[in-house]
C-alpha cells in the first residue's frame, strides 16, 4: 500500500539561509502525527511546501502518489488537504455557522454558477445539521448566528479547525494550534481532535511547540533540526532519544 | 413571515422605480435626473460586484462603459442592428477587454492593480478621444438612434420620449439589479466575499482565486459596459469626457456613498450622487460646496456608506442584526 503522504529530500533556502535541508519523512498509515523542532528548524517551511504555499528547491511530495508540490493550496485543498494557520484565520464577517458552511461548500466555479438556478436545499440543509454538530463538539453552538469576529482568540481558532472538517478532508494540517488557548479550551481541543480523529480516521499533521500537549495527543513524533529531520517515532522514544533532548527538548 | 431588512429596502426601492412615471408624470426634469441617475446605478453595480464583493478597487471603470456605450452606438447607428443586439455587443465588447486586461492585471498586488485599472481607464479615454474616425474624437459620437416603439395591443410605449426611456431603463437596471441579488446569494458570491476577507484562507478552501477574481472582473466590466451603453442612449450621444477618469472616481464615490457590499449601495449612490447637485441647483454657484460638506459629513459620520449608517440606526432601534448585507 502506498503511504498517504511521502516527503523526499526537500529542499528550500531564502537568499543565503537553508530552511529545509534534504528533509523526508514518511506518513503511511492513518494517524495523528507532530512535527516538532527548534525555532528555525523548517517546520513552517515544511509545512508551506506541504500545503503548496512554497515551491521547493529540490525534492518531491507526494500524496497518496501523486505528486503534489508546487500545486496550488486551492487544487490540494479540492484534493482532500484541509489546513490551519500559523495565525488564526477566520471569515470575521461571515457567522460561525456559514464559516463552517462555506469549507462545505464546492468551489468549483461551475457547481457554484450553476447552484444559483439549482438550489439544492436538502443538501444545504444536511450540511447545516453536520456544522451544527460539530459546532456543538467544540461549545460553540450557542454562537452560531454571532458573526466570527465576536468570537475570542481561542473560540476564533476552534471555529478555524471544525471548519476543516466540513470539506471531508483526506489529511488534516495543523499549524500550531494551542498557541493562544487558555488551559481550558486546550482541553476541549484535545478532546476535540481525539474525537474526531477516531469519527475520521485520517492522518492529523500538527506543528506544535506545546510539547505536553502535542506528546499526549500524537502516535508519532517527527522532530526537524537546522532543515533536517532528526527522529521519527513514538512520543516516549522521542522524548528519551538523546539526540533530540540535546537539539530540543533541553 | 417576517422579512429582513435588505429585501423591504429593495421593495420599496423597486416600488418607487416602477411609479416613478406616474408620480413625476408632470415633471420632465426630476423623470430626466432619475434616469440619469439609473445610467450610472448600472456601472455603480459592476464595481460593487468587483469592489464591495470581491474587494477589488478600479479606477478606470468609465472607460469600460465608454467601450460598451461606443459598441452599442456604432452597431445601432452605423451597422443598423437593432435595440437589444447592440447592447450585447456592447455588453460583450466590454467584458471581453476585462477578460484582456484582467489576465495579466489581475494576479498583481491590490495596489498594482489600481494603478493599471486607472492606467487602462486613461488608455481608453485617449483612444475614445484620438480615434477620429471611429469614435468621432473630441467632438464624440452624435445622433445616435433611441430604441424603436412597443406595441402590446393598443397599448404603444415610445422609447424615444423621455418617459419611455426612464422605463426602458428601469427594466434593464432592474434585470442588473437581479444579476446581482442572486449572484452575491449564491456559492459564487460566497466565494467572491471570501477572497475580499482574506484570500489565503479562501484558497485554503479550495477557492481558486484568480479564477474567480477573473470572473468577477468580467462579470463588472460587461455590466458596465451596459450602463455606458445606456447612458449614450438617453444623452443621444457619445462623448469622451463621459467615460474620463473623474467619471471612474465619480463611479466609485456613488457606491462608497451609498455603501458598497450593500446590495442596494450603488442605487442609493447613483440617486444621491446625481439627484443630490441638482437638488441643490437652488443655492447656485454654491451647490458643489454644499455637496462636498455633505460628502465630507457622510465621510465622518457613515463610513461605511448610507446603507451602513441606516444598518446601525436599524440595529439601534430594533437592538437586532440588520440583515442588509447578509446573503443567507
Amino acid at each position: 500500500m502506498s503511504a498517504i503522504l511521502e516527503v523526499s529530500d526537500i529542499s528550500k533556502s531564502y537568499g543565503g539561509i537553508q530552511a529545509v535541508n534534504g528533509a523526508s519523512f514518511t506518513l503511511d498509515h492513518p494517524g495523528i502525527y507532530g512535527l516538532i523542532g527548534p525555532n528555525g528548524a523548517g517546520k513552517t517551511t515544511m509545512f508551506d511546501i506541504i500545503c503548496g504555499r512554497q515551491v521547493p528547491d529540490a525534492g518531491k511530495v507526494l500524496f497518496h502518489s501523486s505528486r503534489v508540490d508546487g500545486v496550488e493550496p486551492y487544487k490540494l485543498a479540492r484534493q482532500g488537504l484541509a489546513r490551519t494557520f500559523q495565525e488564526c484565520r477566520v471569515l470575521p464577517e461571515e457567522t460561525c455557522l456559514d464559516n463552517v458552511l462555506f469549507a462545505a461548500q464546492s468551489k468549483r466555479m461551475t457547481s457554484e454558477m450553476l447552484q444559483v438556478f439549482t438550489r439544492n436545499t436538502k443538501h444545504r440543509r444536511d450540511a447545516e445539521v453536520e456544522a451544527r454538530r460539530l459546532l456543538r463538539l467544540i461549545n460553540l453552538e450557542q454562537y452560531a448566528d454571532q458573526p466570527a469576529s465576536d468570537l475570542s482568540y481561542g473560540q476564533r481558532r476552534l471555529l478555524e479547525i471544525v471548519s476543516c472538517f466540513m470539506s471531508k478532508p483526506r489529511i488534516l494540517l495543523l499549524d500550531e494550534p494551542a498557541s493562544g488557548i487558555n488551559p481550558t479550551l486546550l482541553n476541549t481541543l484535545r478532546d476535540f481532535l481525539v474525537e474526531l480523529y477516531e469519527e475520521t480516521k485520517i492522518v492529523f499533521l500538527i506543528v506544535e511547540h506545546n510539547m505536553e500537549f502535542i506528546m499526549s495527543l500524537a502516535s508519532t513524533i517527527i522532530v526537524m533540526h537546522q532543515g533536517r529531520v532528526l527522529m521519527q517515532g513514538a512520543p516516549e522514544q522521542v522524548q528519551a532519544d538523546e539526540s533530540v533532548i540535546d537539539a530540543y527538548l533541553g | 413571515m417576517k422579512l429582513p431588512l435588505s429585501t423591504i429596502v429593495t421593495i420599496v426601492i423597486l416600488a418607487f422605480g416602477a411609479l416613478a412615471p406616474f408620480i413625476f408624470g408632470g415633471q420632465p426634469y426630476i423623470l430626466y435626473v432619475l434616469t440619469l441617475a439609473l445610467c450610472y446605478t448600472i456601472p455603480a453595480i459592476g464595481v460593487n460586484i468587483l469592489y464591495g464583493y470581491t474587494g477589488l478597487v478600479s479606477l478606470g471603470h468609465m472607460g469600460f462603459a465608454g467601450v460598451g456605450a461606443y459598441t452599442t452606438a456604432l452597431l445601432m447607428k452605423d451597422v443598423g442592428l437593432p435595440f437589444v443586439p447592440s447592447l450585447f455587443g456592447g455588453m460583450f465588447a466590454a467584458g471581453f477587454l476585462g477578460f484582456l486586461v484582467g489576465i495579466p492585471c489581475l494576479r498583481l498586488r491590490s495596489h498594482y492593480f489600481i494603478i493599471v485599472t486607472l492606467a487602462v481607464g486613461m488608455i481608453l479615454f485617449t483612444l475614445f478621444n484620438n480615434l477620429d474616425g471611429l469614435t468621432g474624437g473630441a467632438e464624440g459620437l452624435p445622433g445616435i438612434p433611441r430604441p424603436g416603439n412597443i406595441e402590446i395591443g393598443s397599448f404603444v410605449l415610445d422609447f424615444r420620449s423621455l418617459t419611455g426611456f426612464y422605463v426602458l431603463t428601469f427594466i434593464i437596471a432592474a434585470l442588473i439589479f437581479g444579476l446581482q441579488y442572486i449572484l452575491v446569494r449564491s456559492d459564487f458570491g460566497r466565494s467572491l466575499s471570501s477572497l475580499r476577507q482574506d484570500e489565503s484562507l479562501a484558497a485554503a478552501r479550495g477557492v481558486n482565486v484568480f479564477g474567480h477574481k477573473l470572473a468577477a472582473f468580467v462579470l463588472s466590466t460587461a455590466i458596465a459596459g451596459v450602463g455606458g451603453a445606456m447612458k449614450v442612449l438617453f444623452l443621444r450621444a457619445a462623448a469622451p469626457l463621459s467615460f474620463d477618469m473623474n467619471e471612474s472616481i465619480n463611479l466609485m464615490m456613488m457606491l462608497i456613498l451609498g455603501g458598497a457590499g450593500y446590495l442596494v449601495g450603488p442605487v442609493i449612490g447613483a440617486i444621491t450622487f446625481i439627484a443630490l447637485p441638482e437638488f441643490l441647483r437652488v443655492a447656485a454657484e454654491m451647490r458643489l460646496i454644499f455637496f462636498g460638506f455633505v460628502l465630507l459629513i457622510l465621510a465622518r459620520f457613515a463610513p461605511r456608506g448610507i446603507c451602513g449608517a441606516a444598518e446601525v440606526a436599524y440595529r439601534k432601534l430594533t437592538n437586532k442584526e440588520a440583515n442588509v448585507v447578509r446573503y443567507t
